[in-house]
């Protein structure tokens, strides 16, 4: 089994997010990134897919050179490689230019791949488009939110879960195929640290010269979607009145606000 | 010169406000009638074109009750085959019917199946998609859909278009829009299509209705008007099921913080936050919840937030409405002894 996991270098934390002011794209660029959390659950789906079956587990990002550190984590994780596509021409990519990224570098430097997993969505932007787009690329087929899979011959069997219809599915998916993993199905396993301190050495970086991408089509040119306008979310300001005294006080005063705000 | 692997359009060629029906066996799920609502509204503003759903192997009556809550006109994607759900085969026939009618622009709700179809198509169709909008708007000069989001843990809101592109497409999360009201005198017209699909390579082997092991047999948290969550504060799973019994006595559900899903309370399912749900309840109660940013971030667009928490200067008390500073244990009884009074009176 030859697996790539698609991974990214996110912004861990709200209050790290800067925003470049021209094109309203996230800035990646010289800010502190660790893998996606819920990529973290791919990564960990697949290591355990290579414990059973035997294989390679090919972690691919497109990043700024900031993203190493994190695929030297996930090596360290027992990720057996990785490969990060990284150029300025690809900064301001939308979902569409950045799977377009990954699709082509998987089909260059791991053409005999079995299987692309990813994770169900990123932290910092939440699109869950990834997956799909670069099934879409690669013209394979595609399950999101599994949990579970099974290998037989040419065939995977995934297990997965529909949080809104409370239902569990099982499909057969002839490889190659992608699948997105449902977040917090995993516990991911532990960095070991000999492993990361020789990390570099497992991961290649590629940029545009390599993978030869039309310019039009790759970056923030390439996106058909354009962030027109960046607002800070405004929210109905709170009336912040304190309440305390003794625990009935309290009550009697809970219940008229109830009856107040139309809840009672 | 744009990217050469957009197949060059005429966007005048394009018209039209359309929405993918997702089915839920022999019915139509609430969110592609709110976004047929939606999609009246928006079509209105392009100068009065066409509204249409596409639902894929249904039957005539659910295209009529599409036609009921606001389509002028109903896809129907015939093909036997596709009775039984698969993503990337569901989505290459979608993106063919889309193809074929040339909508300027292209809804679909961001259920979980939904979010699975929403990219495989805009990729299909070499056009762009904006995730779980919460807002749409057309700007009259350019005719562009302006899609708007919350992104970056909610912190932001930005505005996406799709200038070069059509369609333009969008995904909306159920609920955001209200649903239309039911008019079984409108009339429309309703169109078969024959759509061939490539060998599947998707097999839907077997479905199981899961029996999550839940805290409480409560609506899903995204759903209710007034959801009670515990944190790390209640010290205790026993402390979930007073919030059980309160979240039962004002018609509401039960959540959780982060710390109370880690320490094994509640399942993930409930937990709120931006590793977790967005809510936007009338009421949120949160007892024994320090108000970490990335739980704050998933409550800031409650209309009302009651904080219990003995201590007055955590987080969660300056971000509500009503601050209660106290021990949730000799409140919460009390509490619910005298809501349960006031149901016997009436």
């Amino acid at each position: 089994m030859k697996i790539v996991v698609l991974t990214k270098a996110a912004v861990p934390l709200s209050s790290a997010i800067k925003i470049d002011p021209k094109t309203g794209t996230l800035v990646r660029e010289g800010v502190p990134l660790t893998t996606n959390v819920w990529d973290r659950d791919a990564v960990e789906f697949a290591l355990k897919l290579k414990d059973r079956y035997g294989g390679e587990v090919i972690a691919l990002s497109m990043a700024p050179p900031s993203g190493i550190p994190a695929l030297e984590s996930l090596i360290g994780m027992g990720v057996d490689r990785a490969i990060l596509a990284s150029d300025r021409a690809f900064a301001g990519a939308d979902t569409w230019a950045t799977a377009h990224v990954l699709a082509k570098t998987i089909e260059k430097y791991v053409p005999d791949y079995d299987l692309v997993v990813a994770g169900e969505e990123t932290i910092d932007s939440t699109t869950a488009h990834i997956g799909a787009q670069t099934a879409s690329w690669l013209g394979v087929p595609y399950v999101y939110y599994v949990y579970d899979a099974e290998v037989k011959g040419r065939t995977l069997v995934v297990r997965r879960f529909l949080e809104d219809e409370g239902i569990d599915e099982v499909y057969e998916v002839d490889m190659p195929a992608v699948i997105s993993v449902l977040k917090g199905s995993q516990i991911p396993r532990e960095v070991k640290l000999s492993r990361k301190l020789n990390a570099r050495e497992y991961i290649q970086i590629v940029s545009n010269k390599e993978l030869g991408l039309d310019p039009e089509c790759i970056g923030l040119r390439g996106s058909p979607t354009l962030v027109a306008g960046m607002a800070p979310a405004t929210y109905p300001p709170r009336k912040k009145v304190v309440i305390q005294g003794v625990p009935s006080e309290v009550v009697k005063k809970l219940v008229e606000i109830l009856k107040s705000e139309g809840v009672l | 010169m744009p990217c050469r692997l957009w197949p060059p359009i005429n966007k005048e060629d394009y018209r039209g406000v359309w929405v993918y029906l997702e089915r839920e066996g022999e019915r139509l799920k609430d969110v592609g009638l709110e976004l047929l609502g939606k999609a009246r509204d928006l079509a209105q503003k392009l100068g009065g074109v066409e509204v249409a759903g596409v639902l894929v192997a249904g039957g005539e009556e659910l295209a009529r009750e599409a036609i009921y809550h606001g389509a002028d006109k109903v896809v129907i994607i015939d093909n036997p085959d596709l009775k039984i759900y698969t993503p990337a085969e569901y989505a290459e026939a979608i993106a063919r019917v889309v193809q074929k009618y040339r909508p300027e622009i292209f809804l679909i709700g961001a259920t979980k199946r939904g979010r699975e179809l929403a990219a495989y198509i805009a990729n299909t169709l070499a056009t762009g998609i904006t995730a779980d909008c919460t807002a749409l708007e057309i700007d009259p000069k350019t005719r562009d859909l302006l899609q708007i989001r919350p992104t970056f843990g909610g912190t932001q809101l930005a505005t996406i278009r799709t200038p070069q592109r059509r369609p333009q497409m969008a995904s909306v999360r159920p609920g955001v829009f209200p649903k239309p009201p039911r008019d079984p005198s409108r009339t429309g017209e309703i169109i078969v299509e024959k759509v061939e699909v490539a060998k599947r390579r998707t097999r839907l082997v077997s479905i199981e209705k899961r029996l999550e092991k839940d805290v409480a047999d409560l609506p899903p948290v995204e759903s209710s008007d007034v959801v009670v969550a515990g944190g790390r504060g209640l010290g205790t799973a026993e402390g979930f099921k007073l919030l059980i019994e309160l979240a039962k006595l004002l018609n509401g559900t039960v959540g959780a913080s982060l710390m109370a899903v880690r320490a094994g309370w509640a399942p993930h399912t409930r937990q709120i936050g931006q590793t977790g749900k967005t809510i936007r309840p009338k009421l949120y109660i949160a007892v024994g919840i320090s108000g970490a940013i990335q739980h704050l971030m998933g409550i800031t667009e409650a209309k009302m937030i009651i904080a219990i928490n003995p201590d007055p200067h955590a987080p969660i008390m300056e971000n509500a409405d009503y601050a209660v500073v106290g021990d949730y244990k000799q409140i919460i009884p009390l509490l619910i002894e005298e809501l349960k009074r006031l149901k016997n009176q009436s």
